[in-house]
């Protein structure tokens, strides 16, 4: 196997797929990526068993003689990374020795036999959903933030991508909060289709995706999604089992409602939260008429106070919540003007844009 | 907290690790039999039985100075992993009892029996019948106190010992302080019990007679604690979940470290297990310090602390050394460790999934 490449073409085809390789491996081929090399192409393959990319380079690229074998990932990206600009690198394999040349420089890097390189099963699509690049990343990013980490109620560790003929939506929940994205748009689907897709894939295609009004089709099957974006396919795996009911848990609200300027309340709880416990980052909210006070406290008994003029002219009532997971979702309210719903101390708060409901998150308090 | 009285268990396994291995090789029964690392390794006993404690030989003791006092002394290398499946069987049989268990070691708890209907309500049957049980299923015995709090019952275990119990009934508690001898109150070690002897303070009763003002100047806030300890006094629960407080890990040198290079060599490695001892922590609590300890060839210790928030190499290093130049006297043992910060906050996250 021998070929010879430019540096920019290889860079931004390793860049692009070295993110699903773990920095830490139980299988000493998942450091590595799949090279596979036919007269006409380059493809490049890595994966980490749950999630898989494939990039194609055709692009400057002189195939001397066809073949494949499994070069070490990350040495590989650092070697191109700092090569000059417009190099030539030329890739010669021979026996389990790939050596890797540029003008003066030569590297002798350990390869690994593609026979033993793990490929996702070949996937039968049952349903696509078309969106535009641009669409996704806004669903995504609106959501992903809520997702759980290394929770024991597995399918948490995801987000669940919900489609109808006429509407997607997006939602993921860590169990103290849920952030729930909607966006009217004709998919493409003729039924109600329901995936939830592992953290790692939600991230891997978030890094694939920018705000370009490019239209881009999800092939969806039973344990399987996939997409092509340029030359780019991504794969994953989807998460085996059943999200909970999260529309049981979105709170109905009455009268306990507050509108506060965004910006406003942001800056309120960036500078409150200074002063909260570094581990429980609880700040207290006190409603009384026209005025929300926001408190925190820490374990050295150091003290934020802030004041907010608010139009409110209900019975009085305190309650306490995480300041984290309050800026997580009023950073991702796309309006002026946030709206608070409560319900009592012991109630989900829903925060939501005052004018649409595109993006609603639902944050329980604490006890303090 | 309800004014009702309390029953609670010290249940206490005798000379536990030893009895396991007797039982297991009944040829030891009538020899003098410990448990810990040899004396060529320079170990340590972690426990033996009554014939060798006849010789003066007494957990924590140098393995070389046990067989000393008692040249015919088998030292056995010891199986946690045996002494756990015994330690989770007596566990059952409290369950059987109460929920309420504060486990203490792999062969002492607390057992809060208050609500408990077995026996009647009788703390004092129950402690027998548990007893009985752990004999019959384990093949060791264990030695009860029951009292109305756990003060009380920790010591009475240790007063019919071994294979005994004894009751400390809430009208008797006067009468069963006054006579305690003060090195029996926890937390009155050589130090403080030489104190009191200076200041005529042999029993709980000498110690009555001190006013609390007076024992919180001279003590600390230990005092405090010491104006109830010795009234039979003390309100702390059975808790069933215990909060690690710290995590530490310690090595002891086969050949005495004379020099600080010495010393910074085999710090790698005490470090080295910390981490690996860390790791297997599923969550681990915010770090408040960092500390060495580190024992002379003499068993005189030190310790040495900092604050912290990771376990970082070059602190434990600059503890180390500043340890080290205390004494100059090699040294027998390193330990390096991290403290957590206490929960204390009352802070609580409500879930939106029951």
């Amino acid at each position: 196997m021998k070929f010879c490449i430019s540096k920019e073409p290889l860079f931004t085809s390793l860049s692009s797929v070295c993110g699903v390789i773990e920095r830490r491996q139980t299988l000493p081929v998942l450091s590595n990526l799949l090279f596979t090399l036919t007269l006409e192409k380059l493809i490049i393959t890595g994966t980490d068993l749950e999630v898989e990319l494939v990039s194609s380079v055709i692009e400057d690229l002189e195939v001397s003689e066809a073949g494949d074998t499994t070069l070490p990932a990350r040495k590989l990206l650092d070697i191109c990374k700092n090569l000059p600009d417009n190099a030539k690198i030329t890739f010669s394999i021979k026996n389990d020795k790939a050596t890797v040349t540029s003008g003066k420089s030569r590297f002798s890097l350990s390869t690994l036999p593609a026979e033993d390189f793990p490929s996702l099963e070949q996937i039968s699509p049952d349903t696509k959903v078309n969106i535009t690049k641009g669409d996704l990343k806004t669903l995504f990013d609106s959501t992903s933030f809520a997702m759980a980490l290394q929770d024991v109620r597995y399918y948490l560790n995801g987000l669940l991508f919900e489609v109808s003929p006429s509407k997607i939506r997006t939602v993921a929940t860590d169990g103290h909060r849920l952030a729930i994205s909607d966006m009217d748009k004709s998919s493409g689907v003729t039924a109600e289709h329901q995936v939830i897709i592992p953290r790692k894939g939600v991230i891997e295609l978030q890094r694939l995706l920018d705000d370009s009004d490019e239209g881009i089709s999800l092939e969806l099957s039973s344990n399987h999604i996939q997409v092509v974006i340029g030359s780019i396919r991504f794969t994953s795996k989807l998460i085996d089992g059943k999200f909970p009911d999260y529309e049981r848990v979105i709170p109905v609200i009455g009268d306990r409602i507050v509108s506060i300027d965004k910006e406003i309340l942001k800056k309120a709880l960036t500078r409150a939260a200074i002063l909260s416990n570094e581990k429980y980052r609880g700040v207290r909210f006190t409603l009384t008429e026209n005025n929300l006070s926001i408190q925190a406290h820490n374990p050295e008994q150091e003290e934020a106070q802030e004041e907010i003029m608010i139009n409110f002219n209900q019975a009085e009532f305190e309650v306490g919540f995480n300041v984290n997971y309050l800026l997580d979702a009023i950073g991702c309210v796309g309006e002026d003007v946030v709206e608070l719903g409560f319900a009592d101390a012991n109630s989900s708060c829903l925060i939501s844009g005052s004018e649409e409901r595109n993006n609603r998150y639902v944050v329980m308090p604490m006890r303090l | 907290m309800s004014a009702k009285q309390r029953k609670i268990i010290h249940c206490d396994c005798d000379c536990f690790f030893a009895a396991v291995e007797i039982r297991d090789n009944p040829v030891l029964a009538d020899k003098p039999v410990a448990v810990g690392g040899t004396p060529e390794k320079r170990g340590v006993i972690s426990t033996c039985n009554y014939i060798a404690r006849k010789y003066g030989v007494h957990s924590a003791m140098a393995s070389a100075t046990a067989m000393k006092l008692c040249p015919k002394l088998i030292i056995l290398r010891g199986d946690m992993n045996k002494y756990r499946v015994v330690s989770q069987q007596i566990i059952a049989i409290y369950r059987e009892y109460t929920n309420i268990i504060e486990p203490l070691s792999l062969d002492e708890a607390f057992l809060d029996v208050s609500n408990s209907t077995n026996c009647k309500g009788s703390a004092t049957l129950m402690a027998q019948e548990i007893r009985e049980k752990i004999k019959q299923k384990t093949g060791i015995t264990a030695s009860a106190g029951i009292a109305p709090n756990k003060f009380l019952a920790k010591i009475a275990s240790d007063w019919n010992k071994p294979d005994g119990q004894f009751v400390v009934l809430p009208e008797e508690i006067d009468d069963f302080v006054a006579e305690l001898p003060v090195k029996k109150l926890f937390g009155v070690g050589k130090v403080t019990a030489e104190k009191m002897t200076n200041m005529g303070i042999e029993t709980c009763a000498d110690l009555q007679q001190i006013s609390n003002f007076d024992l919180v100047k001279k003590f600390g806030t230990f005092g405090d604690r010491l104006y109830k300890l010795c009234r039979g006094i003390d309100n702390r629960e059975v808790k069933t979940e215990r909060k690690r407080k710290s995590l530490s890990v310690e090595n002891t040198f086969e050949t005495d470290l004379q020099t600080i290079e010495e010393c910074e060599e085999k710090l790698e490695q005490v470090y080295q297990k910390l981490l690996t001892r860390a790791g297997r922590i599923e969550e681990l609590p915010e770090i408040k310090t960092l500390f060495v300890k580190i024992k002379f060839y003499d068993f005189k210790n030190t310790t040495i602390e900092c604050p912290g928030h990771e376990p970082d190499y070059d602190v434990f290093s600059e503890l180390l050394e500043k340890a080290v130049k205390r004494e100059s006297k090699a040294i027998r043992l390193i330990g390096i460790g991290v403290r957590f910060k206490e929960d204390g906050s009352g802070e609580h996250q409500m879930e939106l999934f029951e």
